[in-house]
């Protein structure tokens, strides 16, 4: 039980990780473009589910989605056995999706503007410029929040319980509640929990080691 | 419209059972959220500065359990004081003190953190000039310090206090009745108005924290950064500073 929790929560980081970087880059050039409709959604988007805690969307996408959509797929989802796992992806994926749109943007606004121009001048149209010049430096520029984020999302995950998917903390619930020995299984649930947070925090710091830019040195002329 | 027969539940949204039984709803969550960072708020300047203390036994021990608590999720902290606060009390705690203890217990090591950044923040020069100026360390902490360092860090507290205020939901687990429990009551009782139901619980939280958060961006421009440029006596140093004059090096003062 506890094996199939440790995998489950594994499997939850990695996915949501993955899914919530993609959909908060999006949501971010969302924000930064120049359409207005496409900035109003945005920020729309970012107000929404930054103010409205992670669990009520595990709940809502555990116990409402299926019945907002047409009628035979709402079925066909709750009928499905995994579904619990992919509510908590979508839940877990919209609220760190909007953290991680709102950091880019910081991240955006941490690189110069002289970046952009150079990247037009280069002939480089919209899509290649944050492709290849700025999407790039602000992933650098703005590790040190991104890595506390994916910390943050990784405890986020242990919130699936509620919504009975059989990760970490809900298999200890259960040996609690089957065999009384909920003590041991606290106990390595948090002590896998503290290992693997500082493991990501450790990695992030090697990371911020090697890929750190240092945005000040660019604004600066160099040679005249 | 389903959603706007939910009127007849306003009361229990934002009171839960409370003239009859214990209180709930949204107002358990603001309670929850004020109490337990008021409780912890000692703990958390103390943690705070013990981090920065240079004996080693002070700042090992603080900085391993802020980094256990913050590496730790919130609702594995209530299972452990779930379980654990009435084997050493002895007595049998109500729920809502456990969670108001998990909430204290998690929300100290991040006050910690904020006071750290906080203290940090204020410049080197502050510190030597209130221990020039006669004061104990104590007292450079206590009188100079620290009040600027409050200053400095009401806008995180005010977005941790937003931020604790959300996580005051994940009570929900213990079984403790606030907003996110009670829409679910209502819910499984009206199980055809459901999305009505979730729709007031999420209301609910973003008018808080939505106006909270415009809070926080006017206390940011407010006192979010100190001037210390102008705090600053260049004009007066060297007039006033009654030292040997050294010609040869008085060249390269500016």
């Amino acid at each position: 039980m506890m094996v199939t929790g440790v995998k489950i929560t594994l499997l939850l980081l990695l996915v949501t990780s993955i899914t919530s970087l993609c959909l908060g880059t999006v949501i971010a050039i969302m924000r930064m473009s120049r359409t207005r409709a496409l900035r109003f959604f945005g920020r729309l988007y970012v107000e929404i589910f930054r103010n409205i805690p992670g669990l009520f969307w595990l709940l809502f996408f555990y116990f409402v989605f299926p019945e907002l959509l047409p009628y035979g797929l709402g079925d066909k989802l709750n009928a499905y056995d995994n579904y619990p796992i992919v509510a908590a992806i979508m839940g877990l994926t919209v609220d760190n999706a909007s953290y991680v749109s709102d950091i880019l943007r910081s991240g955006r606004l941490a690189i110069p503007d002289s970046q952009r121009e150079v990247a037009i001048s280069t002939g480089l149209n919209r899509v290649q410029q944050y492709l290849y010049v700025l999407l790039p430096q602000m992933f650098r520029a703005i590790l040190p929040p991104l890595g506390t984020r994916m910390v943050h999302n990784f405890k986020n995950t242990s919130l699936c319980m509620a919504i009975t998917v059989p990760e970490l903390t809900w298999a200890t619930q259960q040996i609690e509640s089957l065999t009384f020995r909920g003590l041991e299984a606290t106990a390595i649930a948090t002590v896998f929990y503290i290992a693997l947070s500082l493991s990501m925090v450790a990695v992030i710091i090697l990371l911020e080691k090697y890929y750190k830019i240092d945005i000040s040195s660019m604004t600066q002329a160099k040679g005249r | 419209m389903h959603f706007f027969e939910q009127y007849g539940n306003l009361k229990f949204y934002l009171l839960g059972a409370f003239p009859v039984g214990d209180l709930g709803g949204l107002v358990l969550n603001i309670i929850l959220a004020i109490l337990s960072l008021s409780l912890s708020f000692f703990i958390g300047v103390l943690l705070g500065y013990s981090r920065l203390s240079r004996r080693k036994y002070v700042k090992i021990p603080c900085i391993l359990y802020v980094d256990t608590i913050r590496s730790t999720p919130l609702i594995l902290i209530l299972f452990w004081l779930y379980f654990f606060l009435p084997y050493i009390l002895g007595t049998d705690v109500s729920l809502f003190w456990t969670a108001v203890a998990a909430l204290a217990v998690y929300s100290s090591a991040y006050q910690a953190e904020i006071v750290k950044a906080g203290i940090l923040a204020i410049p080197k020069g502050q510190l030597e000039a209130a221990l020039t100026s006669g004061l104990g360390r104590y007292q450079a902490m206590g009188f100079v310090i620290l009040p600027q360092a409050f200053r400095m860090m009401v806008p995180s507290y005010v977005s941790f206090f937003i931020s604790l205020f959300k996580e005051t939901s994940i009570v929900y687990v213990i079984g403790v009745v606030e907003l996110v429990h009670t829409g679910v009551i209502v819910s499984q009782r009206q199980p055809d108005s459901i999305y009505a139901a979730y729709l007031c619980m999420a209301i609910g939280f973003w008018v808080i924290s939505y106006s909270m958060s415009h809070v926080a961006r006017v206390l940011e421009q407010r006192m979010g950064s100190l001037d210390y440029e102008s705090f600053r006596p260049d004009v007066s140093r060297d007039e006033f500073m009654l030292l040997p004059q050294d010609k040869s090096s008085s060249g390269d003062s500016s």
